[in-house]
């Protein structure tokens, strides 16, 4: 295996709706982006992977197809890749394979989704019918039709965890984890909810949409892009050297998808365990020799689709011990000044969920961290399906 | 008619419009992704006639390492190289495999069944749960109901035609005694006891006090929405005529098309009533500390009609659209 670099980034803002902009030009806009950040022409790119996660946001069974000439990919490798909400963190885990393994040396991932152009004509808004259109992802002959949804799903996980802890998820905690990612946010002018001011009392005082999710600790739905550059090692060097970046390493990969289907032990889905995500934080750590990730990492990007999920999600992935997922707050671990900051974009709770680049959006981020603050090691991570079925992990380093 | 498919409400006109954003305009218009299917069950074919056609639950057992997976999921056990399983009949009792969770903003197929829970049930004698929507007979559903363990019965739709929600899961101990044991019970068989409205105190002058002091924050309100774009966005398109009971007094709540009016007193022909012990709910509603949702799963506010969550939803986004207006 080659070592591989990320190059560039690129994203676009993101909105709750871009009615100036198809999904056409938000994949032409974080390309640009990306190409800028990287300092190359798009004729240096060898292949590109799109993560387009749902078929019915695009309006199209091929939703790649149109994108590939007018991002400058003509006559090139192309490839879709779609796995839920964690469409994202695999597409670019498939453009560093395609790197890491010779066939390429300068690979694309591109994520980018519309969502909010669905409309339900009853209730003249667009949430229930985006809803609806995730709920065509639930299995189709057992659950689909008694209203399965993401939020439904990810609730169920997180309710079976409150039963084997019945003392960990406080609200208070989350709702300060919201406040937290609230102010983050602020830091990020590409984000939906930039300028928004959330306190840990509006989280815990807003409504609930599916028992035990409020509203202002679910991820936004959002339409947008984002990009980013994959090359292998001394072409990574040259590029990053003549753009005037840092190199940044991915050092660790792992990936993992559980049973859908809940049972009595791990032949299936336990449903208080978010394995997915240990099993493919644990592939990455041993893959980047990473022995206590509280200590080795300083940057998480974390695929919160709601908080309490956040915080099961870091335990799985051994920064708090499972049960004790209020110490992130209650030891000051992600308070500001902690040891580890955790989604410093404001997370897909309030920077911004366009589904297919939503994993791009944080490995954007956390390059981007990385960079600024002078940080070593950084942590990006997807999740998707029903029940958290799909967990993937990246680890990225930036060498001394 | 006959039910279609496709809901005939939910399907808009072909038309397009103009948007306009910061002097550009943008062209938009209605259209729709839609296949039909004539689908196949395929080898799930025993469970679902099983359910449709002599009300049986059916698992599949693997002869090897006798895992019982419910429902019947597969052809072969992946866990012995792919050994065929069996099919064999399950009983329609369990447990809740862990809390369901409940859904009080459903999809657009959904808005008018919430809330509702979905759970999985481990039927006994599984090694899988069934995934399965419960329901409880006293009521509005809240998070007290069902628990991981709650022992519950499986019940079946009076009328079924083979699909997962021919069947939905009640606490046991809402069954009768003599009745637990007996397999097959459908829905018409339980006791479907119509929500009876809380009776209110008798007013106090304490009461009254607080329902003047709600009404006035409440008209005033209404103010605040004539101002938001944002808010009478979150109206529109809606009507409804909301009669609130509070022990001082009651009033009217008149949604029309992003308008919202108070009236005091007694309205004509209510869509549904609320009740509230303390309108206190209503002053930390408008104020953006709790939300009428939250205080229906409190179980601190009653509403008359389950279905009208869809306008409790509405209403409840009003206040961080004012706030939002005037920030």
């Amino acid at each position: 295996m080659r070592d591989v670099a990320i190059i560039g980034a690129g994203i676009t803002p993101c909105k709750g709706r871009w009615v100036e902009k198809t999904y056409y030009g938000l994949a032409q806009m974080a390309v640009k982006e990306a190409i800028a950040d990287a300092g190359i022409p798009i004729k240096d790119v060898d292949a590109v992977v799109y993560g387009i996660y749902n078929d019915i946001f695009e309006l199209s069974a091929i939703p790649e197809h149109p994108v590939q000439g007018i991002i400058g990919m003509a006559n090139k490798p192309g490839m879709r890749i779609s796995c839920g909400g964690a469409t994202g963190s695999y597409t670019m885990m498939t453009a560093y394979t395609w790197v890491a393994s010779g066939l390429y040396d300068t690979v694309l991932a591109l994520g980018v989704e519309k969502a909010t152009d669905c409309f339900d004509f009853e209730s003249m808004t667009s949430t229930p019918e985006v809803i609806k259109t995730i709920g065509w992802s639930g299995d189709t002959f057992y659950e689909r039709e008694l209203g399965w949804t993401a939020s439904d799903s990810y609730a169920e996980v997180v309710l079976a965890y409150m039963d084997e802890y019945p003392d960990d998820l406080k609200d208070e905690v989350s709702a300060k984890i919201t406040e937290i990612l609230g102010e983050q946010v602020q830091n990020n002018p590409y984000a939906q909810r930039y300028g928004e001011k959330v306190t840990a009392e509006m989280a815990m005082n807003s409504r609930y949409v599916v028992y035990p999710f409020k509203l202002l600790e679910t991820c936004v739905y959002t339409e947008g892009a984002g990009a980013i550059i994959f090359a292998a090692g001394d072409n990574a060097d040259a590029i990053c050297k003549n753009a005037g970046n840092p190199v940044i390493w991915v050092t660790g990969v792992g990936a993992a998808n559980e049973h859908n289907v809940a049972g009595r032990d791990e032949r299936h889905k336990v449903m208080h365990r978010i394995l997915s995500d240990h099993l493919a934080a644990k592939a990455a750590y041993k893959m980047a020799g990473i022995t206590d990730p509280l200590k080795q990492i300083q940057v998480i990007e974390l695929h919160d689709a709601f908080i309490k999920q956040l915080q099961i999600t870091m335990a799985e992935m051994g920064f708090v011990p499972l049960g004790r997922a209020d110490d992130l707050i209650n030891d000051g671990l992600m308070l500001p000044g902690g040891p580890i900051l955790v989604n410093p974009s404001g997370g897909l709770t309030y920077g911004g969920h366009f589904v297919g680049g939503s994993n791009m959006f944080s490995c954007w981020s956390a390059r981007r961290e990385l960079i600024s603050r002078g940080l070593e090691r950084g942590l990006v991570h997807g999740t998707g399906s029903t029940i958290a079925q799909y967990g993937a992990v990246m680890i990225i380093e930036r060498r001394s | 008619m006959a039910e279609k498919v496709i809901p005939v409400h939910m399907i808009p006109d072909v038309e397009s419009e103009v948007i306009e954003i910061e002097g550009e305009r943008y062209l938009q218009s209605n259209e729709a992704m839609f296949t039909f299917y004539k689908r196949t069950k395929g080898e799930f074919s025993p469970y679902f006639l099983a359910l449709k056609e002599r009300k049986g639950i059916l698992g599949a057992k693997c002869p090897t390492c006798k895992l019982v997976r419910v429902p019947p999921f597969l052809l072969f056990c992946p866990e012995c190289d792919f050994d065929p399983v069996e099919l064999v009949e399950m009983p329609d009792e369990g447990v809740m495999n862990s809390t369901p969770p409940i859904t009080y903003f459903g999809h657009s197929l959904f808005q008018h069944q919430v809330p509702f829970g979905r759970g999985r049930v481990m039927l006994d004698g599984a090694d899988t749960a069934l995934p399965i929507h419960v329901y409880t007979t006293k009521g509005v559903l809240t998070p007290r109901v069902f628990k991981r363990g709650t022992r519950v019965k499986v019940i079946f739709r009076d009328s079924r035609i083979g699909k997962p929600t021919d069947i939905f899961a009640v606490p046991m101990e809402e069954i009768p005694e003599h009745r637990r044991g007996v397999r097959g019970l459908q829905e018409s068989d339980l006791d479907w006891e119509s929500p009876v409205e809380p009776e209110l105190p008798a007013p106090t002058g304490e009461a009254k006090k607080a329902y003047q002091s709600v009404l006035a924050q409440m008209k005033d309100m209404t103010s605040k929405v004539a101002h938001s774009e944002r808010a009478q966005k979150n109206l529109a398109g809606w009507k409804r005529r909301i009669q609130v009971k509070t022990p001082g007094g009651s009033m009217g709540i008149m949604i029309n098309e992003g308008r919202i009016d108070i009236q005091a007193g007694e309205i004509d022909a209510p869509d549904f009533v609320m009740v509230a012990g303390d309108p206190a709910i209503f002053t930390d509603w408008m104020n953006f500390r709790d939300s009428l949702t939250n205080a229906i799963i409190a179980e601190r506010l009653w509403i008359s009609l389950n279905r009208e969550f869809i306008t409790v939803f509405k209403l409840d986004r009003l206040p961080r659209s004012i706030k939002r207006t005037t920030e």
